[in-house]
């Protein structure tokens, strides 16, 4: 059976429809393709000849034509369109004209890099070309890597090595910095918050080394859709981008399936899980031979659904080898051989975790299930576009879970289907981050009086501050670095403070081994003594949390309770950047608060059942964390006009609509950023809600959140006025055993007035 | 709220710090510059020093005519071990004249003066036709290579032969001394231990502190040190090429048998010989006896090889292998298959005998030969001993 025969018989099912939300078809798109430019290298179209290229999509055009004119270029486009060509021919066709010249390609992740290299080669392996590419990352073995750094034409890395393997070593790298000519930086929009806020000032400090060495690189970027590419583009590198998304690859008729599993308890709003709801649609696609892969949230889930799909087909011919799971924790060698099955049409099934959501080359298959929302619009268009075949037609089944976000985006899939809302939000100004990368750059190259460091404010003062505290010395109008620390080992890219807690499990007592690194700030929440903390679903025990040393020693224990920590959270404000009285009487402010976070005591939890087993002391300092927030206080008539109790139940309500609305349109995780009620604020002096990012110095989400709030509060009103239960439920103001019967009303009635 | 009290709060610490004013006694645009004269009579040999000899350890060409007055021997005294942004703030060189041992140390008072620092090393370094460090190679060299670059200064007083005295100092002692650093190889080998001196691990901290006190005294103990670092570098090179000449005057056969390997590796197999035929007289006698026999084998001297392994095989010494070398080379070489056969079960004898570790290199042993027990059985088996003995036939 093919898809459309699938398709239509799943139509004519009554039992499958009543529980689709949505059956969206896109009609098939033609391929527009222009003629190559006479300035591709000849060699280079041969090349592409003898793979079936002969014609350029028009936006693989567009992008050479403006990467010839010097402009730096970020090509948005879904997966499977041909991207690569977009960077990959302007920078082979420029070392073929000039074999001094060299590129800089980065990667979020290895198994991307590894997946390039290996299709570059190809390319100039069949060109017989003198072009050298290699991966420079921590796996490159120490041998090789002064081969690379002399004659690498393309190199290969990731942000985590150029911060701190490259830049800090550059006298070593002459050749490169000295002849570098292109920036790629594929997938883009994985560079947000912290990670894009660091990445960033990489950049500025890569930039700041081009300079010395008399270089003008040019960027090309690569993102999937998001809402501001342009925005991301240029805050990330500093500078002004031509956007290219006009794609011109041929797409076949697509199918959008949104399934929400049944409500099976309507009191409790319980519905059918979304796991076994996947499992009968993957094996449907199983046993009608049609290709697919799913995708699930977690490594456990992955595993379990592969097993559920071989002993389907299991027999003894050894069937149950074309379905495969594939997620992180594989070894390399065994993914390569689930990719090349994939692309040689041996595997028909691939559950996959977002392992295989960026770029690496599967071919294309013909059916996907997406197992719950994988946290980003972005993701789920990347995830859904493995599916799609250039000429027939391909399905993608949405699978909602119970949680809140999943079923915004069941009862609402114009928000997937419409232009993408999501803006990838970075703010390369936190100082946190800042003052780290003033530093790694003051090792790399003294400052000199007068010199900025990209477009950061406040370059004189930073220097000063840090001659100060004398990590720098000025000198004869130079500040050069002066201790013996390596700065840039002492930051981690992905993370936020500087000195991260190194999580060590100790339950092999002759094999203590790292297991994570978490945040000072966390710390006290998840890890305080005799915290539960879960690690790729299993549990353990924080024995020991050593506070000085930023060490949590935990030991694997089988309990059937979680813990969860009491909080006392306590806001003050530090500054307001804006604040406007609105007409209603009411204030809308932007500013900087200091949160003080205070754990006491944790509560044990039982699983399954969340029955409460007992408490727990917790002894720990406060932590204090500068961060940027806004606020709204409350209508002074709504205050006025209803008891406290009504008007707290209706701000708890609206804090968590707001928490399920912000992170869909902040493009970040929920736990990224906080929304807190306050009944008298010390921020305001009033009743107030406030949205702050959960991350020392921000990272631009309260920012965006205030420019947007007018939005936010219409998807706010709009959730809870969609939601069907009667009194509040998860799904909008929350359960209403918090936020009381009542709730649900006065929320409404609040968004209403903030709206007015 | 402005910047710098948000600095403050994100940093924590932070606090002023009261700049003291430079003392004054500099001379403006220069560094610091100091000289140190040692008598000849502290460098014994040092001008005797032949080129050819350093050849023969380095196993690179030395310029010639050579001269040991013309090696510069440098050390470096820096902020940090990594990265772009360690700087070289003291640069000591040093070298012979038919006086005596002349050291000069530049040293930077602050940041500014690297460039003067640079420009003295780079005048001085063109002087020299040689360069000798102990790990320059890895780390001096390199280093002010980016520290020229960095100030903008042409790179190719650095590109002369270098002598790196740790490469050399582990080819011969790592055996016997396991860990090379240069203050254990002058209490050991130079038999010269120092007295008070400076961990170098402490040098960054001290400089540091120097810079934002500027007391110069701070500095006194690294330039003893990086003084005394200069000096050893000749002495201890002197001492080497004076081992490789008279190897008889080695006392350590673990010694000889290093310098026999360094110099197969230089590719001079009939040196090794000399220092394996010496090694072989102490407790390396097994290890040098076998290194001895391949070296022999591979230049082709089959009868010298034969004696030896014959030789070692009737005083037991390097255990089972020249046992397996003899049953080979009666095998292949003479086609005596009844002579090797019988070398095989009294190798696997002495492999049984000797009740070695039953790991893994044994059990291969073990295993190789079996098998070669099983085809001379079957090639005596197969035809008529002896009817073209002696005549070769290539190991496979």
């Amino acid at each position: 059976m093919n898809v459309t025969q699938l398709a239509d018989q799943l139509r004519k099912d009554p039992h499958f429809m009543e529980n689709v939300t949505r059956w969206e078809v896109v009609p098939p798109r033609p391929a527009r393709t222009a003629d190559f430019p006479e300035s591709v290298d000849p060699r280079i179209r041969d090349v592409l000849a003898k793979r079936g290229i002969h014609a350029l999509y028009t936006h693989q055009a567009q992008s050479l034509a403006a990467t010839e004119r010097g402009e730096d270029v970020t090509v948005v486009t879904p997966t499977a369109s041909g991207k690569t060509l977009c960077y990959n021919l302007p920078v082979l066709s420029a070392i073929l004209k000039n074999p001094d010249a060299r590129a800089l390609y980065l990667f979020p992740t290895k198994a991307l890099s590894a997946d390039q290299v290996s299709e570059l080669y190809e390319m100039i392996e069949l060109m017989g070309a003198d072009i050298k590419t290699y991966t420079y990352d921590g796996d490159t073995p120490a041998a090789a890597r002064k081969a690379i750094r002399q004659a690498g034409h393309i190199v290969i890395t990731n942000p985590d090595m150029l911060h701190s393997g490259i830049l800090p070593h550059h006298t070593k790298w002459v050749k490169l910095f000295e002849n570098l000519k292109f920036i790629v930086i594929d997938e883009i929009h994985t560079y947000r918050g912290i990670f894009g806020s660091n990445l960033a000032n990489v950049l500025r400090r890569l930039m700041r080394l081009c300079d010395f060495y008399g270089s003008h690189p040019q960027f090309i970027l690569c993102s999937a859709t998001i809402a501001n590419p342009r925005e991301l583009a240029t805050t990330l590198t500093g500078r002004e981008v031509t956007l290219i998304d006009d794609n011109g690859a041929p797409m076949g008729e697509r199918h959008f399936v949104f399934y929400n599993p049944p409500v099976i308890n309507r009191q409790l709003g319980i519905r059918k899980g979304s796991i076994p709801v996947t499992r009968a649609i993957s094996g449907l696609l199983l046993k009608n031979g049609i290709s697919s892969i799913t995708f699930a949230r977690s490594r456990l889930t992955v595993e379990v659904l592969t097993k559920y799909l071989k002993d389907m087909v299991r027999d003894p011919l050894g069937n149950a080898g074309r379905v495969r799971g594939y997620r992180g924790g594989y070894l390399p060698s065994e993914r390569r051989e689930i990719e090349r099955g994939l692309r040689a049409g041996q595997v028909d099934a691939v559950v996959s975790t977002n392992a295989l959501e960026l770029g690496i080359d599967i071919g294309s298959l013909d059916a996907c299930v997406l197992c719950g929302y994988p946290g980003t619009i972005a993701s789920a268009w990347q995830q859904a576009g493995r599916a799609g075949r250039r000429q027939s037609a391909s399905i993608v089944f949405f699978v909602a879970s119970s949680s809140a976000i999943d079923q915004y985006i069941v009862t609402h899939p114009d928000y997937f289907l419409k232009k993408s809302p999501e803006n990838a939000l970075l703010n390369p100004d936190n100082l946190y981050v800042l003052i780290s990368h003033f530093k790694c750059a003051a090792f790399e190259l003294p400052f000199e009086d007068g010199d900025g460091f990209g477009n950061a404010p406040g370059t004189e003062e930073m220097l000063d501050y840090l001659d100060e505290a004398q990590i720098l010395h000025h000198v004869d109008g130079r500040y050069h670095w002066s201790s013996e620390d390596f700065p840039a080992s002492q930051i981690s890219l992905r993370s936020a403070a500087e000195e991260n807690f190194v999580i060590i499990d100790i339950t092999d007592p002759a094999r203590h081994r790292v297991v994570g690194e978490m945040d000072r700030f966390t710390v006290p929440m998840l890890l305080h003594e005799n915290a539960i903390y879960m690690h790729e679903g299993r549990q353990f025990q924080v024995e020991k949390l050593d506070f000085e040393a930023c060490k949590a020693y935990i030991r694997a224990a089988d309990t059937g309770y979680y813990t969860d920590a009491d909080l006392n959270l306590n806001l003050s404000l530090l500054d307001i950047e804006k604040e406007e009285n609105t007409a209603r009487g009411y204030r809308v402010g932007l500013g900087e608060i200091k949160v003080t976070a205070l754990v006491t005591m944790f509560k044990k939890i039982r699983f399954d059942t969340h029955e409460n087993l007992g408490f727990g002391r917790v002894r720990l300092p406060e932590t204090d964390m500068h961060t940027t927030a806004m606020w709204w206080t409350m209508p002074p008539d709504l205050t006025q006009s209803i008891p406290s109790d009504t008007l707290k139940n209706g701000m708890m309500g609206v804090a968590n609509l707001l928490r399920i609305v912000c992170p869909l349109y902040l493009m970040c995780s929920p736990q990224d950023i906080a929304v807190v009620y306050q009944v008298r604020s010390p921020v305001t002096g009033e009743p107030t809600l406030i949205l702050y990012d959960q991350c020392p110095g921000g990272i631009g989400l309260s920012q965006k959140a205030f420019n947007m709030r007018e939005m936010l509060l219409e998807r706010a009103l709009q959730v809870v006025n969609d939601c069907g239960c009667p009194q509040g439920c998860p799904s909008c103001v929350g359960p209403v055993g918090e936020v009381g019967s009542d709730g649900k009303p006065t929320a409404i009635r609040i968004l209403k007035e903030l709206m007015a | 709220m402005n910047l710098r009290d948000k600095l403050r709060a994100v940093g924590g610490s932070g606090g002023a710090r009261t700049k003291q004013e430079d003392g004054g006694s500099a001379a403006p645009g220069d560094c610091r510059y100091l000289a140190v004269k040692r008598p000849l009579s502290e460098f014994p040999g040092a001008l005797a020093v032949r080129g050819e000899t350093l050849e023969k350890m380095t196993g690179t060409e030395m310029p010639s005519p050579f001269d040991p007055k013309r090696i510069l021997y440098l050390d470096t005294e820096t902020t940090g071990l990594r990265g772009s942004g360690t700087v070289a703030f003291l640069v000591g060189l040093g070298y012979l004249t038919e006086e005596g041992f002349e050291i000069h140390q530049f040293l930077m008072r602050d940041y500014d003066e690297e460039t003067y620092l640079l420009k003295h090393v780079e005048a001085g370094m063109n002087r020299f036709d040689m360069l000798c460090t102990f790990n320059g190679s890895t780390f001096d060299v390199p280093l002010l290579e980016g520290r020229l670059l960095m100030n903008r200064f042409r790179r190719d007083c650095l590109d002369k032969p270098h002598i790196d005295l740790l490469q050399l100092a582990r080819r011969v002692w790592k055996l016997r001394l396991k860990r090379c650093n240069l203050g254990r190889l002058e209490t050991v080998v130079l038999g010269a231990p120092r007295g008070e001196d400076l961990p170098g691990s402490e040098v960054p901290k001290r400089y540091f502190t120097y810079l934002k006190t500027k007391q110069e005294s701070l500095l006194d103990d690294i330039l003893t040190h990086n003084a005394q670092d200069i000096a050893s570098l000749c002495v201890l090179l002197t001492h080497m090429a004076e081992m490789y000449e008279h190897p008889e005057q080695v006392a350590f056969s673990e010694d000889l048998y290093s310098m026999g390997r360094s110099m197969e590796k230089n590719r001079r197999p009939e040196e090794a010989r000399r220092y394996y035929q010496l090694a072989r007289m102490g407790r390396m006698r097994g290890e040098a006896g076998l290194a001895l026999g391949r070296n022999l084998r591979r230049a082709g001297e089959r009868d010298q090889a034969e004696a030896l392994w014959s030789e070692m095989i009737a005083h037991g010494a390097g255990g089972v292998q020249p046992y397996i070398e003899m049953a080979k080379l009666l095998e292949h070489r003479k086609r005596d298959y009844k002579g090797a056969l019988e070398m095989t079960e009294r190798a696997l004898l002495r492999l049984s005998e000797e009740r070695l570790r039953e790991d893994r290199t044994v059990q291969e042993t073990k295993n190789a030969l079996q098998y070669r027990r099983r085809r001379l059985k079957k090639r005596l088996a197969s035809r008529p001993q002896n009817d073209d003995a002696g005549r070769p036939e290539e190991e496979r």
